[in-house]
């Protein structure tokens, strides 16, 4: 699905989060909203996903302005930073939450469910792992359960909150083959927000730079490493 | 990859912008407002008119029959009965509280999981069953009590009764406040105070002491407040003398049940300021030193 | 007992104290605590089962048991919903004296239980500000009938719910809520699948606490309940005439019935807890 965002901007109180920032993000894409904290990007991306409201502008989702859609509506599959699984439910029921909410009319059978469920947890490589809880999984199989439950609702887009924040280094290394694999088989438009330089240039195709609620840069990774068009970048390249 | 600039989108149908955004963890405005208003008329209706009401009883006739109700001498007995009361029970507690917590917090041994639901056991005691329990151990017909009211220490409708029933009631308060609270902060500081050569009561006063001041004084401040309104266990094993062992809120009762309204209502009024001064102190506690205070939930 | 053995009582520690400390509880605890209802469970013992089954077996205590556990059943079911609401308002909505309401909760723990009864019976009795226009309009007296044994419990059992659930609500993140949205559900499915599930521990344990203080409870009610035998006597009072009446064994067994009901109460406490921690530490 394609994305455009239209002269948003996003201000709390009297604090500004967002100035009026535009940015088209092709369908497909996998792109990295890069900066540091306070720089807008995390703001961004939960206005993509409908759980803020922007204070001005537009949001497009494949030529539709979508941006008075309901959260529930839009189909977003959203991986929190710290993973937002249901502590009480087991995973299988975690990744089936989506499906069971549905209304009555569209909901899969249970055994449609079972299936789905099944597929997701092999396509996250954790085939063993249904009847447990999520306080039975280390970090990273938490981080693979997250966005197996994004994928379950068969979403139009996933946006992730520093996806492998919470990680350490060599599980975060695996997870970012992963996610790439995950993005290449879904074909899915795939927002990711962090703040390590690193991880935006090995991973996206496109890197947004962010910084004090301004879009420093767009373009992808090699071309924003060889030619920087702001001081900003360069420093925070540079770090 | 494909071009960044905003080509000027041509829009199918916008989906239509409600008027006002509900943060999807928010309830819908109409519901908060209603449930907000439901909830506290029913406080109002349960607990703040009953507060006020007691005021309005008491000073029904005027300020002068209050006051003058107070000065009688039975009632000015009653004041310092459960003053007196309070003095040692509530010491007592705290003593006991300090002590259980230190040995519940800062050992590891076989038996801590049993004198935790000992502690707590008051609390699932009907306050009038404490009282006839105590009554059974020490009233003048079993042979313990005989002995003791043979020997002229009377318990059982005396104050030494009313003091252990008064205990009894309120025995888990300070323990219930310091046990959170000092499984939290662990053994770390009292060892390094020993490693610099300090004495065991040293190591108390200098390392221990201060850190659980504010929930000490938190748990002392419930325990006096309940310790001064105990009214079922009381009435059990006080006998009720006129004067002698009859604490404020069984002489609210005896003057209520004798249609001495306005004097029932004076000594009922002094007991809900107490209950007032209580509440503000305990919040002051509670926002001054949130975090000094143990974070456990259901305080009594 | 060998100190350092695999079958110590105890841990060894660097730290002083633990007999002076562990003397002092258990002497103080034996002697306020253990010794006195022991002295009821002997009591008890000596009377033997058919008397005590015969007395408590008695229609008059009978009735007065099942008034005492009914009503703080209801009680407690009412605080069970209105102090879920209450917790949830003061947690998540703001509004102007929202400390104060805060504060107030913990009145009925303050306020001493002779005075709520007088206050709340001044209230409800036919003539008072409450319980004449209920009358008048609803056709129904509250004071002097078991509606107002029902309005004391709630009264005294008021703060129980709220403040177990005060601190799980502050604690639940936003991110749950929010990742049950993103997932589709409405806000009446992320209450009933996210929110009160992980609330239900919480609301359990408030509720058993409720209900054991308000099936014991005798200061508040038993102005207002107008202590008819068979209709309105609760069993806390019936040990209260019994023992006027010098009938020491009519009030053990009564008492003896309402310790096992309480300690049933307290088990359901501790399971509750046992298996609320299973599930859901950590994550």
């Amino acid at each position: 699905m394609q994305i455009q965002i239209d002269q948003i901007a996003k201000e709390f109180g009297a604090a500004t989060a967002l100035l009026p920032v535009s940015l088209n993000v092709p369908s497909g894409a996998l792109v990295a909203l890069l900066g540091p904290s306070g720089s807008g990007k995390t703001t961004l991306l939960r206005i993509l996903g409908g759980l803020e409201e922007p204070t001005s502008g537009r949001v497009i989702f494949d030529g539709t302005d979508a941006t008075g859609m309901r959260v529930q509506d839009r189909r977003a599959g959203f991986v929190f930073q710290h993973y937002a699984l249901f502590r009480h439910m087991t995973v299988f029921e975690n990744i089936a939450y989506g499906l069971r909410a549905r209304p009555r009319a569209t909901r899969p059978s249970n055994a449609e469910i079972g299936q789905r469920v099944t597929r997701l947890l092999d396509l996250i490589q954790l085939p063993d792992i249904a009847k447990r809880y999520p306080s039975q999984l280390s970090g990273g199989q938490r981080q693979r359960v997250a966005l197996a439950r994004a994928l379950a609702i068969e979403p139009r887009m996933l946006l992730l909150d520093e996806p492998f924040g919470a990680l350490d280094a060599k599980v975060r290394k695996e997870l970012r083959q992963g996610l790439r694999d995950i993005h290449d088989a879904t074909g899915l438009t795939t927002i990711f927000v962090t703040h390590d330089q690193e991880e935006a240039m090995e991973l996206a195709d496109l890197v947004v730079v962010m910084s004090m609620g301004r879009i420093e840069q767009v373009g992808k990774p090699g071309d924003i490493q060889a030619r920087p068009q702001t001081d900003f970048v360069r420093d925070f390249i540079a770090a | 990859m494909a071009d960044m600039t905003i080509s000027p989108p041509a829009l199918s149908a916008p989906v239509p912008r409600p008027a006002r955004f509900t943060r999807c963890t928010d309830e819908p405005r109409w519901l908060r407002w209603t449930l907000t208003i439901l909830v506290l008329a029913v406080l109002a209706v349960l607990v703040v008119i009953p507060l006020a009401s007691v005021f309005f009883e008491a000073l029904r006739d005027g300020w002068a029959l209050a006051v003058e109700s107070l000065a009688e001498p039975d009632a000015w007995a009653a004041v310092k009965l459960t003053l007196i009361v309070a003095a040692v029970a509530v010491p007592l507690n705290a003593l006991f509280g300090v002590a259980a917590a230190w040995a519940l917090t800062k050992f590891q041994w076989r038996g801590k999981a049993v004198l935790l639901t000992l502690i707590d056991l008051p609390f699932s005691v009907s306050p009038v069953v404490a009282g006839l329990c105590i009554i059974l151990l020490f009233g003048a017909n079993s042979d313990f009590g005989g002995w003791l009211v043979a020997n002229g220490y009377p318990i059982v409708f005396a104050v030494p009764g009313i003091i252990l029933a008064t205990m009894f009631i309120t025995f888990p308060f300070v323990a219930r406040e310091l046990v959170p609270l000092m499984t939290e902060q662990g053994k770390a500081e009292e060892e390094a105070a020993l490693t610099l050569g300090a004495s065991g009561w040293r190591m108390f006063l200098t390392v221990t002491l201060p850190n659980i001041k504010w929930a000490l004084l938190y748990g002392v401040l419930l325990c006096n407040a309940r310790a001064m309104g105990e009214f079922g266990a009381v009435a059990v094993v006080s006998g009720k003398i006129r004067g002698e062992t009859a604490t404020m809120p069984i002489m609210i009762e005896m003057l209520y049940n004798e249609y001495l309204s306005v004097a029932a209502f004076t000594m009922a009024a002094v007991l809900t300021l107490l209950a007032l001064v209580t509440l503000t102190l305990k919040s002051l506690l509670e926002w001054r030193y949130a975090d000094q205070l143990a974070a456990a939930g259901g305080r009594h | 007992m060998s100190r350092t053995g695999a079958w110590s009582l105890r841990a060894p520690s660097p730290l002083p104290g633990w007999g002076l400390s562990l003397g002092i509880t258990l002497t103080l605890l034996s002697l306020v605590v253990l010794l006195p209802i022991g002295a009821l469970l002997t009591r008890a013992a000596g009377i033997g089962p058919a008397e005590l089954w015969a007395t408590i077996g008695s229609e008059r205590v009978l009735s007065a048991l099942a008034l005492s556990f009914r009503a703080a059943l209801i009680a407690a079911l009412f605080n069970l919903v209105f102090g879920l609401a209450l917790a949830w308002v003061l947690v998540r909505y703001d509004f102007p004296g929202r400390k104060l309401v805060d504060a107030a909760v913990d009145l009925p723990f303050a306020l001493p239980t002779a005075v709520a009864g007088i206050a709340l019976t001044a209230l409800y009795a036919p003539n008072g500000i409450l319980g004449g226009p209920i009358q008048d309009w609803f056709g129904f007296r509250v004071a002097y009938t078991e509606i107002g044994i029902w309005i004391a419990l709630v009264f005294v059992g008021l703060p129980f719910v709220v403040r177990t659930v005060q601190p799980v609500i502050a604690e639940i993140e936003q991110e749950v809520e929010e990742a049950s949205a993103t997932l589709g559900a409405t806000r009446l499915t992320t209450w009933r699948r996210v929110i009160l599930p992980m609330l239900t521990p919480a609301l359990l344990t408030g509720f058993a606490l409720s209900l054991a203080r308000a099936v014991g409870e005798y200061g508040s009610v038993i102005f207002i309940a107008g202590n008819l035998p068979f209709k309105t006597e609760i069993a806390p009072l019936l040990i209260v005439i019994r023992l006027e009446e010098f009938d020491y064994n009519g009030a053990v067994a009564i008492a003896l019935a309402m310790l096992a009901i309480s300690f049933v109460l307290l088990l359901l406490i501790n399971l509750i807890q046992v298996w609320s921690r299973r599930h859901t530490a950590g994550a």
